[in-house]
């Protein structure tokens, strides 16, 4: 179930769309966060507001990446390994996540602190190499940087 | 040349409504809708605009098309999908100047009769999203947007609608049935989205810079515009550019500016004093280029000429430190990832040739694998839904034609040369 | 005039189509895999990819609309190498079971890639890997050997509307499956299975026990479940159904089946069937001969006829029967025993609510096509679910909606309720108040047409207002004004009406009310049938009160022209109702009953009365395939062939004819040989010696069956007048009982629940269909279940007068509050056990709303 803080986002959602099946997307988007990812509970409740088969917006949902399908750690690492961020670095820090935090790509740290997940560009090339921590965004990044800034999240 | 699309970009507030209309803004959209719809259209085509995506499609056709159509309310929707490795152009407009794009696209909304438009905003996007929905909010609040903008009864909703993380939503297709809340998977055309496009409305795509371009447009004339750049590609351009250069980033200059004097005088030339082995000119779609072959003007026309495409105009530099078939291999992971999965050949060539690529990168190659790669590539390029799957092959293809050594001896070695 | 060249040839278009389908009526051949005729097109296997003139690239023939001028090749090497290649892609994941593969043999893939493909593998990586699912009761899926072509989820989403399953993830990781990732938990229709060009979804029925090309044995004939009556391919191996298959193109389904169709034939093979005739001898049915039981049957009921009259002997003719089997059986009720009592299991709604509408607009008027039933502008549904009763009729539902038609409910229709319906839910018992006041309403907007008077009379003074609807029924004005908005807007609407209201309190005055609303806005009727054959044993004169012919009994002169062909007298007196058939056993009246084709003991409301006045009954014969309830209080069983193993025709809810036909052969005799055998045992002799000569003869006594002959049915062309007699003005006066009002009064009522998967007795030995829904469950809503703090799973008893059951709590969204619903299928478990009745007086139906129920937590 929604809460009612979530269930009034919705409808104000619902309000920018002319028909209930255009809001699927960002409605998921508020259920990922309701519920911590995308459960067959979320996508459940999902299907019920919005009228949707729940196998039709199952399908939706997992054609997109940014949509988590399995539990996961608290804060997301998404880092960027695409050809501009790879050439200046980026598979190193992908070898220090897994060094220092035991962090691989697609899994979480034992203490569910960070899962993370490997981007397909995410338009930062002119500052490669470049993350998301959750929604914020990081470039430039270095070993130290990425400590340094993974040091904020709890 | 004098700033259009990243003016005032310097200015830590340049998001707000205040600043950018002290540097100027929301000057142009009260002038345009006190045209007639049809008489702004013909500044855009007296400005020769085209579409700043990678297509390059006549803006002022495509508006033709939907402004013909009977069916209403038409909308016309943003392309801020930015997905193509490289590319970062639209962000700078997005995160620092989004009221340049909501002052286009209420222009172009007008234009075509849209009543409604949204802005398709990649999920990669978080802050693009909070900054857009303000900025909107801003401009609601003085009377830009809504169903009376500047009091002269002319009706322009907007609203961001956010993606999921998927680079084929980038095609106006794809895009339009993502915003419907369905999969990314391009439709059958014809139709096409002028005639039937989001909601079976009238429908016009187009790109975040291209509809920046807007509002500058309207300012000084088509006539006026179409003197930045050259005659048959006119305006201004941002180049993004990334990869082995002293100055990577952003740069705004005429459509047509050679690859040279962006990566060199602009950019101030291969990093470290390092030697150039590759540039890929406008994202990774486009043919990649050797370095002998870098003397061309970026833009629509003559890059096709030179066996490329000018695409995003996202320019990355590689230097000797990169391994070609690396790049390959990354790039057809990154084709994998984003098929969507509804035709054949894409959906089951791009697996196979990361696979193949794979094996190469990993010193598994084996004889003929070079041919089986072109073989493949031929296979799926021309016979696919969408040009995602000809962006794939036609990687393969240019790398190999370009850099077929490299390749062999990769295969022969069973190690790369340059990473050793 | 489109004029195209296709590989030279010149081919001349009346209108514009696809380059495939010009192709295809040139008789052209272009490869298609993910294109099917009944499905949106796709556009992505790329198999039909060719080259016209002035397009730079390749396009696929399926999605290419023809303009005039265009020229088309599809012989190319170019192309022949596409065609290469494309095969070549699905091949490298596709692995190679072919030779363990039920597919083998009818597989798209296959006999593509040995016209047009790669005789080698380049493919030297790993192939993608996905495990044999058999998590599903009916369904097993190969994911392995799926190419993604999509078809079958754009059946079960564009077609079928169900939406159970989706192609999930993207590019290569695309895979398709259901909500659950492994049971389907949807309508099990099957059509998924029909369409998949290749092996990766099949049955699960008779895995790996046959190859497609030792099904040589194919009949077609009609299904043996509901009303709709679906042309079925039953495919035969050594004597037993090993598939049931559609065609496309079949007259009424196109293509198309439900899950009872495509998987409860499994009954006909059972070991549970009756294989010799039972007589019972000190208490226990002991088998006998068939000259034993026969004699013992004619003697006896000889007999009974001598001391007490025809009328104390009385007959229940069967809806599963075919109208050769219903025909013969009324005819020796009425010649060779002397008495009108004759009835079915019609009469628990489709008898009355059919001659209460055709009252009132005449013989057929409830006889309209279900094909085409799609392109209605607006459809209104009371009194049922049709997906679950009619299901291919349910379709068309759901297609008119996709196209734009308008769907509007009384009550909750959980198979529609993805379809935008218009719904007016009221609360118990306020029906009719609802029904008035959308008849006053539409009165209003509409005015009369003046084209009937008796009707006009009956709803002229009907005057309940939207205000009253919303104190009486709790719906808002809001919704009831958006509702007759809808409603009165419609030009070319279906009315569509299911026993349920029937069998409610004043459900013959709500029929007037839906009557009376077809009239304001010239809409079509159809009645909901649950039993194949329901409409032809009434067509066959299976009734009290009516001839072969549907000829009412009453008319002398009809009467006259029967006993003429007969060559026999026809007793005057309407015959006795299968109801007061049971009044007139519990009273000792009835000395004599024979039972063909149905289960009273466990199909009709109070069952524990119904056994018990059977009990009392001196000489009960049951003639039937399985030891039913009935069957067990026989003192003759005599088993039939059933379904599949005989000829002859069934007629559908639309009054189509259609031709039944042998499939399995069995030792044994059809009902209506046996009935002959004991009718010649008593001196009353017939001739039959085929269905085909039992048809003729109803051909020339029913004037409505007048000249129709197999050969005309075979045609497909038995659509209702045929070319025959209806009958014309004989209608009475419209004559209603409203009841009296009803208070809900905080209690539980009892309904009956109509499941998709089960069918009367019939498909409990289907053993697919019982995997599907394997036992009773009692249904209740959240709301409900909060009142009463129960959980799903929790065991409650459930008590009426009649009796008690335990049963399973199923929480069940769709129910309505205060209601328990419960299904009248499963063994020892029926909720016409615990039903009492009243009987309709004008339509004769049971009325079986009113049961109040109690409710006790026994355990979890």
């Amino acid at each position: 179930m929604f809460s009612e803080n979530a269930k009034k986002e919705l409808e104000e959602i619902r309000l920018k769309y002319p028909n209930a099946r255009a809001a699927l997307l960002p409605a998921l988007y508020v259920a990922q966060r309701e519920f911590g990812w995308l459960s067959p509970d979320a996508y459940e409740t999902v299907s019920d507001l919005l009228g949707v088969p729940k196998a039709i917006a199952r399908g939706v949902g997992t054609f997109y990446a940014m949509y988590k399908h399995k539990p996961a750690g608290r804060n997301m690492v998404q880092l960027c390994t695409n050809v501009s961020c790879m050439i200046l670095g980026a598979e190193r820090l992908v070898d220090f996540l897994k060094g220092k935090y035991g962090l691989e790509p697609g899994g979480t740290t034992q203490d569910g602190r960070f899962s993370l997940v490997i981007m397909e560009c995410i338009g930062a090339c002119g500052t490669a190499p470049a993350m998301l921590v959750n929604d914020d965004f990081y470039e430039d990044l270095t070993e130290k940087r990425i400590e340094e800034i993974l040091e904020r999240y709890k | 040349m004098e700033k259009v699309l990243l003016k005032n970009i310097e200015n830590p507030n340049s998001a707000d409504i205040g600043e950018y209309m002290k540097a100027g803004g929301y000057r142009s959209l009260p002038k345009a809708i006190g045209m007639v719809p049809k008489d702004v259209i013909e500044e855009v085509k007296k400005a020769g605009l085209r579409g700043r995506g990678g297509a390059g499609f006549p803006v002022a056709m495509k508006w033709t098309f939907a402004s013909a159509d009977p069916k209403f309310p038409k909308y016309l929707l943003c392309n801020a999908d930015e997905g193509e490795p490289g590319t970062f152009k639209d962000r700078p407009i997005l995160e620092k100047n989004p009221h340049l794009l909501i002052e286009g696209m209420a222009i172009s909304g007008f234009a075509l009769s849209a009543e409604y438009g949204y802005i398709y905003l990649r999920g990669e996007y978080p802050a693009a999203k909070h900054i857009l929905e303000k900025a909107i909010k801003q401009a609601y609040e003085k009377g830009f947007l809504g169903d009376n903008i500047a009091g002269k009864g002319v009706k322009f909703h907007l609203a961001v609608h956010q993606g999921a993380g998927a680079y084929i939503c980038g095609e106006e297709t794809a895009l339009i049935e993502s915003l419907e809340g369905d999969k990314g998977q391009p439709r059958i055309k014809p139709p096409f989205p002028v005639n039937v496009g989001v909601f079976a409305r009238p429908t016009v795509v187009n790109n975040v810079e291209t509809l920046s371009n807007l509002p500058y447009l309207i300012e000084v004339g088509g006539e006026a515009y179409a003197k930045i750049g050259s005659p048959e590609c006119p305006g201004p351009k941002i180049y993004c550019v990334s990869g082995h250069v002293e100055r990577p980033g952003v740069y705004e200059l005429p459509m047509g500016t050679n690859l040279k004097d962006i990566i060199y005088t602009h950019c101030g030339g291969i990093k470290g004093g390092r030697k150039l082995k590759a540039v890929i000119p406008g994202g990774i779609s486009t043919p990649v280029l050797p370095p002998d072959k870098i003397d061309c003007l970026m833009d629509f026309v003559n890059m096709p000429k030179h066996g490329s495409m000018l695409g995003s105009g996202a320019v990355i530099v590689m230097d000797d430190t990169v391994c070609l078939v690396k790049v390959c291999y990354r790039a057809l992971k990154f084709f994998e990832h984003e098929s969507c999965g509804k035709c054949t050949p894409c959906r089951e060539g791009t697996g196979w040739l990361r696979k193949i690529l794979g094996r190469i990168e990993n010193g598994e190659g084996m004889e003929g694998d070079v041919d089986l790669l072109l073989s493949i590539s031929g296979n799926v390029l021309g016979k696919t839904f969408c040009p995602l799957g000809d962006g794939a092959a036609s990687v393969v293809q240019n790398f190999i034609k370009h850099f077929r050594p490299e390749f062999e001896e990769h295969i022969r070695n069973k190690t790369c040369k340059v990473s050793g | 005039m489109i004029k195209i060249t296709i590989n030279g040839k010149e081919i001349t278009l009346e209108k514009a189509v696809t380059v495939l389908e010009a192709a295809r009526s040139a008789g052209i051949k272009i490869p298609t895999l993910c294109y099917h005729e009944q499905l949106e097109k796709y556009g992505g296997c790329r198999l039909c990819l060719v080259e016209v003139e002035k397009m730079p690239r390749l396009q696929t023939a399926c999605t290419l609309m023809v303009t005039d001028g265009m020229i088309v090749r599809t012989e190319t090497e170019a192309i022949a190498n596409v065609r290469r290649s494309t095969l070549e892609f699905l091949l490298i994941n596709h692995p190679l079971d072919c030779p363990y593969c039920d597919k083998a043999g009818e597989c798209e893939l296959q006999d593509l890639v040995e016209k047009y493909g790669p005789s080698t593998s380049r493919f030297k990586e790993a192939k993608r890997k996905v495990p044999e699912s058999l998590d599903d009761p009916v369904l097993v899926r190969n994911m392995e050997r799926c190419i993604v072509c999509t078809r079958c989820v754009r059946m079960c989403e564009g077609v079928q509307g169900a939406a159970a399953i989706a192609v999930v993830e993207r590019g290569g990781h695309s895979h398709i499956e259901p909500f659950s990732g492994g049971k389907f938990d949807c309508e099990y229709c099957g059509n998924c299975v029909s369409v998949c060009p290749v092996g990766a979804m099949m049955s699960r029925l008779h895995r790996h026990s046959y190859r497609p090309w030792q099904l040589v044995n194919e009949t077609e004939t009609i299904c043996p479940y509901c009303g709709v009556g679906c042309t079925l391919i039953v495919q035969v191996r050594d004597d037993v159904i090993k598939r049931v298959v559609p065609r496309i193109g079949t007259a009424v389904n196109n293509g198309l089946l439900c899950s009872r169709g495509r998987f409860g034939y499994e009954f006909v093979g059972h070991k549970d069937r009756l294989t010799s005739p039972l007589i019972k001898k000190n208490g226990v049915l002991e088998e006998a001969t068939w000259e034993e039981a026969i004699s013992l049957v004619a003697r006896k009921l000889g007999e009974i006829k001598g001391n007490f009259g025809g009328p104390s002997i009385a007959g229940i003719a069967s809806p599963r029967c075919t109208n050769e089997d219903n025909y013969v059986f009324q005819k020796f009720m009425r010649v060779t025993l002397g008495t009108n009592n004759i009835d079915s299991t019609a009469r628990t709604g489709y008898a009355g609510a059919q001659a209460f509408i055709e009252n009132i607009f005449g013989q057929g008027s409830t006889a309209n096509l279900i094909p085409g039933l799609s392109n209605s502008d607006a459809v209104l549904v009371a009194g049922g679910d049709p997906t679950a009763i009619n299901p291919i009729l349910g379709l068309q539902i759901r297609a008119c909606a996709r196209k734009g038609g308008g769907i509007l409910t009384i009550g909750h229709v959980k198979g529609l309720r993805h379809y935008s319906p218009a719904e007016l839910r009221p609360s118990l018992f306020t029906e009719t108040v609802l029904l008035e006041g959308i008849v006053s309403a539409l009165k209003d907007k509409k005015g009369l047409p003046g084209s009937n008077q008796a009707l006009e009379n009956k709803i002229k003074d009907i005057g309940v207002s939207s205000v009253e609807v919303a104190k009486v029924c709790g719906i808002s004005e809001k919704d009831f004004s958006a509702f007759i908005d809808k409603l009165s807007g419609s030009s070319n609407a279906a009315v569509v009406i299911g026993k349920e209201l029937v069998q409610s309190r004043g459900g013959n005055y709500k029929l007037l009310l839906l009557a009376a609303v077809t009239y304001l806005i010239n809409a079509r009727v159809y009645l909901l049938s649950e039993r194949a054959n329901e409409q032809g044993l009434l067509d066959m004169g299976c009734a009290p009160d009516l001839l072969p012919g549907y000829r009412p009994l009453g008319y002398a002169e009809f009467r006259k022209k029967y006993e003429i062909v007969w060559k026999s007298t026809i007793p005057e007196q309407p015959g006795l109702t299968i109801f007061e058939m049971i009044e007139a056993a519990k009273g000792g009246s009835l000395k004599a009953m024979y039972v063909m084709g149905e289960n009273p003991v466990y199909n009709l409301p109070n069952s524990k009365e119904v056994e018990a006045a059977l009990k009392k009954v001196d000489f009960l014969v049951v003639q039937d395939i399985f030891r039913t309830e009935t069957a067990k209080l026989a003192d003759v069983v005599l088993p039939a062939l059933s379904w599949s193993e005989k000829n002859g025709t069934f007629t559908n809810m639309e009054r189509r004819i259609q031709r039944l036909r042998k499939a399995v052969t069995r030792d044994g005799m059809e009902d209506w040989r046996i009935i002959s055998e004991i009718s010649n045992n008593m001196a009353s002799k017939t001739h039959y010696t085929s269905a085909e000569d039992v048809f003729a003869e109803i051909s020339k006594v029913s004037p409505l069956h007048r000249d129709l002959a197999y050969d005309e049915i075979e045609k497909e062309t038995a659509i209702y007048p045929y070319k025959g007699e209806p009958l014309r003005s004989v209608t009475g006066d419209i004559l209603t009982e409203k009841g009296g009002p009803a208070g809900l009064e905080g209690k539980l009522y009892l309904r009956l629940e109509r499941p998709l998967f089960h069918s009367g007795t019939l498909s409990r030995r289907a053993q697919a269909l019982v995997n599907i829904y394997a036992a009773a469950v009692a249904r209740i809503s959240p709301a409900t279940a909060d009142i009463l703090a129960l959980k799903e799973g929790d065991v409650i008893k459930i008590s009426t007068a009649p009796g008690s059951l335990d049963l399973a709590v199923s929480v069940d969204k769709s129910v309505d509050d205060y209601v328990v619903m419960l299904t009248n299928n499963f063994e020892g478990k029926g909720a016409f056990g615990l039903m009492e009745y009243s009987i309709d007086p004008i339509t004769k139906a049971p009325v079986i709303d009113g049961n109040v129920v109690m409710v006790e937590k026994v355990g979890r």
